[in-house]
């Protein structure tokens, strides 16, 4: 077998906790991560039943601030900002002219909470430079200001069934923590940080937002509870396999620049009674009420068998090219092997596409996956593939 | 984890031990701890043939797949089932769990390029 070779890239704040923890680290997005350290199945199992604790110091934080704030956010995205109170959290996406997808977010309401700020906003860390490009021209027509935070602040994920009660252990007690997709302000062993009730795997927990100075001493902090709450460090491979199965998006496999949060099936996150307008509503909300056809959907599957359908791999149907699979792994949860894929609608008769268009007449439906030049089968199902655990 | 004595290891980091009875052939301890968990193997049909340098398999970790290369040419004379239904048992002992056995054709020749297992790890490490 090859072994890939390692390419130079940014430290996060964390990288020598990492290196102690024995951690393998791999480039990701312009950083060095860590992608495991004991293994992605201890990790991954971990998150599930008692707590991972993940270094996130890559993503991006950008701030939003003038007296024009929320209609700029409004006139960007599918969701409705002025809908979003102060200390809450939407997840939402930010549509180019044509619908497609230059990144998934989540906008943080911070009046009260950020001084004189009025909106966090966390992005990808691949998307950073393309983000702030995208708004900084688009906030030529309001009074706003966007700046680019990423540098200044790390990030910490706790993830898991355990979570809250870590955070009870280290400075806030149970019932003053915020609920699902709130935050506020806290001391966490007297570090002052953003306190957030998201994350990206479907369990419960808490995404930590706090200077870089303070970053080693949270983390070896909540590592000292390792023992009592079961605590594992956990790396990229498990947040990977953890997302998969809540059945969430990653930019750049079920997200990008030409399609659709429609044709994504992040319809949900779309809402239809929103007033103002964003980039390509029209075109958006056209495809979500079913006026205007999809060009292609993203579909959840089930294999069959033991094969692994891998990101690229070929999708059939009725023996017909029609897609590609952009996130495949093994359900470390479920046994099973599971994936996602986007199927162009434009290679299949009508008759199919208007069953593949039906959410429910979809689930059950064989496709095919090319793996190694053979194929194999597997069951279209709905997301998520493991049911989200969130403390709502 | 005994490493046997005599192996020989390709720079794809496959190993593979000659005695009387062929060649054995199995995948590094070094190898296993850069692909982790291993969670499917796929190995060749027996009676199958393939020359040095060949893709006789591929291993997949929860991550990624990866190909595994002959280390020397020659006939497929036996598969170790049991990591059919058990992949991870490579993570446990890369030795003790080969992957083949073959026929070499022309061990002598095949191997030539191959590299002792002390100096293969001092290249790795």
């Amino acid at each position: 077998m090859v072994v890939k070779e390692e390419i130079e890239a940014k430290k996060t704040i964390l990288y020598d906790e990492h290196i102690k923890l024995g951690a393998k680290m791999v480039p990701f997005g312009g950083w060095l991560m860590p992608v495991q350290y004991e293994g992605i199945i201890k990790e991954h199992n971990a998150s599930r039943n008692s707590a991972g604790l993940f270094d996130v110091s890559h993503m991006g934080e950008i701030f939003i601030k003038g007296i024009d704030a929320t209609d700029f956010l409004n006139s960007i995205t599918p969701a409705d900002i002025s809908a979003l109170k102060p200390a809450s959290a939407v997840y939402t996406q930010l549509p180019n002219e044509t619908g497609g997808v230059v990144d998934d977010l989540i906008i943080y309401n911070s009046r009260g909470i950020i001084e004189n700020i009025d909106y966090l906003i966390v992005i990808n860390a691949s998307r950073i430079k393309e983000d702030v490009e995208f708004m900084q021209n688009k906030a030529k027509k309001f009074d706003v200001e966007v700046i680019n935070k990423s540098d200044d602040f790390a990030m910490v994920a706790l993830q898991g069934p355990k979570a809250k009660y870590v955070i009870e252990k280290i400075g806030v007690n149970l019932d003053l923590q915020p609920s699902f997709f709130t935050f506020k302000n806290a001391k966490l062993n007297d570090i002052p940080c953003l306190l957030t009730r998201t994350g990206y795997t479907g369990e419960d927990g808490f995404e930590i937002i706090l200077d870089n100075k303070n970053a080693k001493k949270l983390w070896t902090d909540i590592l000292s509870y390792k023992d009592e709450f079961n605590i594992h460090p956990a790396g990229l491979g498990a947040r990977d396999t953890l997302r998969l199965e809540a059945g969430l998006p990653l930019y750049g496999h079920e997200l990008n620049e030409n399609t659709t949060p429609i044709e994504s099936s992040l319809g949900n996150f779309v809402p239809e009674n929103k007033t103002a307008q964003y980039s390509a509503k029209d075109f958006i909300l056209g495809q979500k009420t079913g006026k205007i056809p999809l060009r292609r959907k993203l579909l959840p599957f089930i294999m069959q068998d033991r094969q692994i359908a891998r990101e690229g791999y070929e999708v059939y149907i009725e023996g017909k090219l029609c897609g590609k699979v952009t996130s495949g792994a093994p359900s470390i949860t479920l046994g099973k092997n599971i994936g996602f894929c986007m199927i162009e609608f434009s290679s299949l008769e009508d008759n199919l596409v208007s069953i593949l268009n039906n959410s429910k007449e979809n689930i059950g439906m064989d496709i095919q996956i090319m793996v190694r030049n053979k194929l194999y089968n597997a069951k279209i199902t709905k997301k998520p593939f493991v049911k989200k655990n969130y403390e709502k | 984890m005994n490493i046997p004595e005599g192996i020989l290891v390709s720079k794809t980091h496959e190993w593979v031990l000659e005695d009387d009875n062929g060649s054995t052939i199995g995948l590094t301890p070094w190898a296993l701890e850069q692909l982790g968990d291993v969670v499917f193997v796929e190995l060749p049909e027996i009676g199958t043939t393939f020359s040095k340098g060949e893709t006789f398999g591929t291993i997949e970790s929860v991550k990624a797949a990866s190909e595994m290369y002959m280390p020397v040419g020659g006939e497929i004379v036996e598969i170790n089932e049991s990591l059919i239904n058990s992949p991870e048992l490579l993570n446990e002992d890369a030795f003790s769990n080969w992957l083949i056995k073959v026929k070499a054709d022309n061990f002598q020749e095949d191997s030539s390029e191959l590299l002792e297992y002390n100096d293969y790890q001092d290249e790795v490490q």
